[in-house]
């Protein structure tokens, strides 16, 4: 089991960054998710034991799934969940303000900016000296 | 001029921020009067911070000295900044940030003279330094007054790092930033000796020293009360409190106070020739400000009784004078227009009181009898001669100088032919200038009290009692045949004015041309220069950048899988007939992980994303956590429906444009490997640490047992309400900003 | 937004079945699956299908949406009142009432403990937090359209 769990969060991860190395900001936060996504299976693998739900009473034959790992996983979902939402959230913002979701149009759109403002800037001490 | 200011009457702020000096000016006086106090409360335990403040006669004299001319400059104000926001058209209601501001600038004096602990004086400094910031920058509309009030603030709060590294250094040596703990403590040494030149610097920069000096001038830029209460009685005066403050440190090193006399002896001339050649009133009385402080710094530097004596009755009877000048220097140009003393003249049948009361102040800077000027001219005549001929010689020049300058400021204004016409001005504009003059007068003729003041302060400065004795003596002592010589110096400047002015004015030039302030310029050019250049290098492949967070850490990371030793590191696991369902719905997610990375279209994209989700939800539910599997659900639920939603605010043809846009091939197979790369290396980092649990025996069985203690029995949902109730508390903050956040980004415009 | 009263009807029976599941799911949350967290969140997805049904403007007027915020910080309020209220007493910060060796009092099958008014400060904080960002984006697609 331990080679199998490997192996589906590397893979989760993996996607995960194949898609935030994308253009796209819907894509980028895509990989995020993913990424949280292969963060909270690890933790719950790393409890390592299943068995039947931690809910009084107990079977007394049976093993129990550890529940201090569920209960960290349960935070870290619920705070991954706060931080896409801001992340979409962030992504609609930058659309508004830029006219694109993509980091290549927004990188161009800053730097013609930074073009423009280097042609109007006045250095500190010009109006002075 | 927009049809003349009419007559302000006092605004509530105005009245706040006079009251607040007022009530600050007697509880000096009653806390004086019955000793001095001190206020010792905890701050921060752990590491050993107090709130630790006392009253002692240094302190006494600089918050005497804050809050008394606080009262006059602050009454002064109230007339003044009407006006002033009438000049620019601007409300009059936003005169309350100048009150605010220099009440904060008097309170943090208070707690800068007052604190016993360095740590809490830095803090109070670097506020002093906030609220000049905010003052000299109150023309906010002009950029002359933001660009030098951020000269100012720059000046002064990076030498206070310097400062700062001192501070530590003691603490690094000494194990107390307390200063009464380290006076006992130190010894000569190279930590006491740095540390200490660090602090001193700092001080200089505040009180306006060479080769520092140029930022008092630009800080002109400041409404004119502003520059009578900081550039008089505060915040330069802040820097020599503080050279004074740690004294005795500073006496361990004799190099260092030897320093000092270099400095103070440079600025005094520096400043004083400056002064001479300037036309424009407050320009002329910036750069004397310089000189005097020249004074007090090369008196400290003298040090032992007589310097100390000198330095703190210098502070004193400056400082009376100074803001009177200051605040004639506004009311004049209220009444006249112009700011230059090639424009003014003849006031002084039009603005007797105002004549009287400057020619008080400028008698006192300028030593004559009579007046408190003479005796702080006496006291630093009789250091000097003490240390040696050629400083007293230094001495006279430079007290010629000032003489020179002084006769310029107040011939020029108030004397020869009427220039121009003279408006009224209110009462208050005069008043304070007459009642500082008056002082000065009182002071030169009933010494005792302002002689004893400085004397406590100046046994705090030495460290132990000082002599100061100050009197009218009619005979030929040093002192006296001293002020002679600097007296008919001055004359001589002053009637020679017309013919050394082009010298004075070359030296001016040069200054611009070579002096230290083109180096502040070209320093913030080149931050400006360095700050656009990274941004640019930034912005210029955002994507990159990603990329540059993911590799190096991945290589790191990667790096420590490799350095591990393998022995027992990877183990493959069990895998029992009851773990298919599991290891199904695990395939299934990988595959499902894969797929999220193939769909062009948006939509799809969101469906496979939970597609993924409602697997992971599915094996979490098989390896039995039913609380994490049901509140999985649920997330995805909500995601699928948030990145829809998401979606529809966005236009259509957006995001068709984004989902047909094809990707360089070299950048999609770097991508690719970077992916693949960080895949594996996850995958192993996953193995090891799977493969390896650290023994934790009892963890999860000791919290089955104490679920019933808590009267539970979903043992997850009593670990999240109770046993870790603190995580869970902050992760609802969490969500709670989180839906601030959502909501404000999704409920903003875009900007026009 | 046009729906069918089929549609309509459907989810406007759902809207009360909806809200006691969540309640349930809070106060059984100590003795069985669940928790605030899901509570809240299946009582705003039970918002979230009104709106989709009806459209903003008419759960709008139906129900008091505009309290979200407030609900919310209520939550975070309670949340906080419960960290602190021991301490007040002299306590340990979050501690436990009643004690291990009480009886807490039922109300029916429901114990009366401090860990569930804490999940109940959950529960207000998502439910309101949810129903914000449905309303916000509702409101600004609603913007889009106009």
């Amino acid at each position: 089991m331990n080679l199998l769990y490997a192996i589906v969060i590397g893979t989760l991860f993996g996607s995960g960054v194949l898609l935030m190395l994308k253009g796209d900001l819907f894509r980028v936060v895509a990989g995020i998710v993913l990424v949280s996504n292969a963060a909270n299976l690890t933790l719950m693998a790393s409890g390592l034991t299943r068995g039947q739900a931690p809910i009084l009473p107990l079977d007394p034959g049976e093993p129990v799934a550890d529940p201090l790992v569920q209960a960290m996983t349960l935070t870290a979902l619920v705070i991954g969940f706060a931080v896409t939402a801001v992340l979409l959230a962030l992504s609609l913002g930058v659309y508004r303000s830029g006219r694109s979701v993509d980091l290549d149009d927004l990188s161009e759109q800053e730097t013609e900016e930074a073009l423009e403002r280097e042609a109007t800037d006045i250095p500190p001490d010009e109006a002075v000296l | 001029m927009s049809g003349g200011p009419t007559k302000p009457a006092v605004s509530g702020s105005a009245a706040a921020a006079i009251g607040a000096a007022a009530v600050l000016l007697v509880a000096v006086a009653v806390l004086w009067a019955s000793g001095g106090g001190r206020i010792d409360l905890p701050w921060a335990p752990a590491w050993d911070l107090r709130l630790a403040f006392g009253v002692d006669g240094l302190a006494a004299l600089y918050w005497y000295l804050a809050a008394g001319v606080g009262v006059l400059v602050f009454t002064y104000a109230s007339a003044y900044v009407p006006r002033h926001l009438a000049h620019d058209e601007r409300p009059r209601a936003e005169e309350w940030r100048v009150h605010a501001a220099m009440t904060l600038f008097l309170v943090s004096m208070v707690g800068l003279v007052t604190s016993e602990d360095l740590i809490l004086l830095f803090v109070f400094w670097d506020l002093t330094a906030i609220a000049s910031w905010l003052l000299i920058g109150f023309d906010r509309q002009k950029r002359e007054a933001r660009l030098f009030a951020l000269m100012a603030l720059l000046i002064t709060t990076v030498s206070a790092v310097l400062m700062l590294i001192g501070i530590l250094m003691l603490r690094a040596e000494y194990g107390t930033t307390q200063l009464p703990e380290l006076f006992r403590l130190a010894e000569p040494g190279t930590t006491v000796a740095v540390a200490a030149g660090f602090i001193a610097v700092s001080a200089l920069a505040k009180s306006a020293q060479v080769p520092l000096h140029f930022w008092l001038p630009r800080a002109m830029a400041a409404p004119t009360p502003v520059s009578a209460y900081l550039h008089s009685a505060a915040m330069v005066a802040a820097g020599v409190f503080l050279i004074s403050r740690i004294h005795p440190l500073l006496a361990l090193e004799p190099a260092l106070l030897d320093a000092l006399l270099v400095i103070g002896l440079a600025s005094m001339a520096l400043g004083g020739v400056l002064s001479l050649a300037a036309d424009e009133f407050k320009r002329l009385l910036a750069f004397s400000t310089v000189s005097q402080y020249g004074y007090v710094t090369a008196m400290l530097g003298v040090g032992g009784s007589a310097g100390a004596a000198a330095a703190c009755f210098y502070v004193l009877a400056h400082a009376l004078a100074k803001s009177a000048l200051f605040m004639t220097a506004g009311a004049v140009t209220e009444a006249t227009g112009t700011k230059l003393l090639s424009e003014s003249g003849g006031l002084a049948r039009r603005m007797p009181l105002l004549a009287a009361g400057a020619g008080a102040a400028a008698a006192g800077i300028a030593a004559l009898p009579l007046t408190i000027g003479f005796f702080k001219d006496e006291l630093f005549f009789k250091a000097a001669a003490e240390r040696g001929t050629w400083l007293a010689i230094l001495a006279v020049l430079g007290a010629g100088l000032t003489f020179a300058y002084m006769a310029r400021f107040w011939a020029g204004i108030f004397l020869g032919a009427p220039k121009g016409d003279v408006q009224h001005v209110e009462r208050r504009l005069v008043w304070p200038v007459a009642f500082l003059g008056a002082l000065v007068v009182v002071g030169g003729v009933v010494v005792a009290p302002f002689a004893d003041l400085a004397r406590s302060a100046a046994d705090v400065t030495n460290g132990g009692p000082v002599d100061l004795k100050v009197a009218y003596h009619l005979d030929t002592r040093t002192e006296n045949l001293m002020a002679l010589g600097a007296w008919a110096t001055g004359l001589l400047l002053f009637a020679g004015h017309a013919v050394i002015t082009p010298a004075l004015r070359w030296v001016e030039r040069a200054g611009d041309a070579m002096g230290p302030e083109r180096l502040y310029w070209g320093g913030l050019r080149l931050l400006n220069d360095l700050s656009d250049r990274a941004h640019d290098f930034e912005i210029r492949d955002l994507r990159s950048r990603v990329a540059a967070v993911i590799v190096p850490g991945g290589g790191l990371v990667a790096l420590g899988v490799v350095l591990t030793p393998t022995a027992g590191a990877y183990a493959v696991g069990s895998f029992e007939t009851e773990d298919i369902a599991l290891g199904v719905t695990l395939v299934v997610c990988a595959i499902a992980a894969i797929a999220v990375t193939f769909p062009r279209g948006h939509l799809a994209l969101a469906l496979m994303l939970s597609g993924v989700g409602f697997a992971l939800a599915t094996a979490y539910a098989l390896i039995g956590a039913s609380d994490v599997a049901l509140v999985a659900v649920l997330i995805e639920t909500i995601f699928a429906l948030l990145f829809v939603g998401v979606y529809a605010l966005v236009p259509q043809q957006v995001l068709r444009r984004e989902a047909r846009r094809v990707e360089g091939r070299s950048r999609m197979v770097r991508d690719l490997v970077i992916a693949v790369a960080s895949g594996i290396v996850t995958t192993l980092v996953v193995w090891s640490a799977l493969s390896r649990p650290i023994p934790v025996d009892g963890m999860a069985e000791r919290h089955i047992e104490l679920a019933d203690d808590a009267h539970g029995q979903d043992v997850v949902t009593v670990i999240l309400a109770d046993f870790r109730g603190l995580d869970t508390l902050v992760e609802i903050t969490v969500v709670g900003v989180a839906m601030i956040i959502v909501a404000a980004a999704v409920r903003t415009r875009t900007r026009a | 937004m046009t729906t069918s009263a089929l549609t309509r009807m459907i989810s406007r029976s759902l809207l009360a079945p909806t809200l006691i599941v969540a309640l349930a799911i809070l106060v059984k949350g100590y003795a069985s699956v669940g928790d605030g967290f899901s509570a809240g969140v299946v009582a705003a997805l039970g918002i979230l299908l009104q709106m989709l049904a009806f459209g903003r403007d008419q759960v709008t007027a139906d129900l008091p949406i505009h309290r979200a915020p407030l609900v919310a910080m209520t939550g975070l309020f309670i949340g906080f009142a419960v960290l602190a209220v021991p301490v007040l007493t002299g306590g340990a910060p979050l501690e436990h009432w009643p004690p291990p060796d009480e009886k807490p009092i039922y109300l029916g099958t429901v114990e009366l403990i401090t860990a569930v008014v804490f999940d109940i400060g959950v529960f207000l904080l998502v439910l309101g937090s949810c129903v914000k960002v449905i309303d916000a984006l509702a409101g600004a697609a609603a913007e889009d359209d106009a």
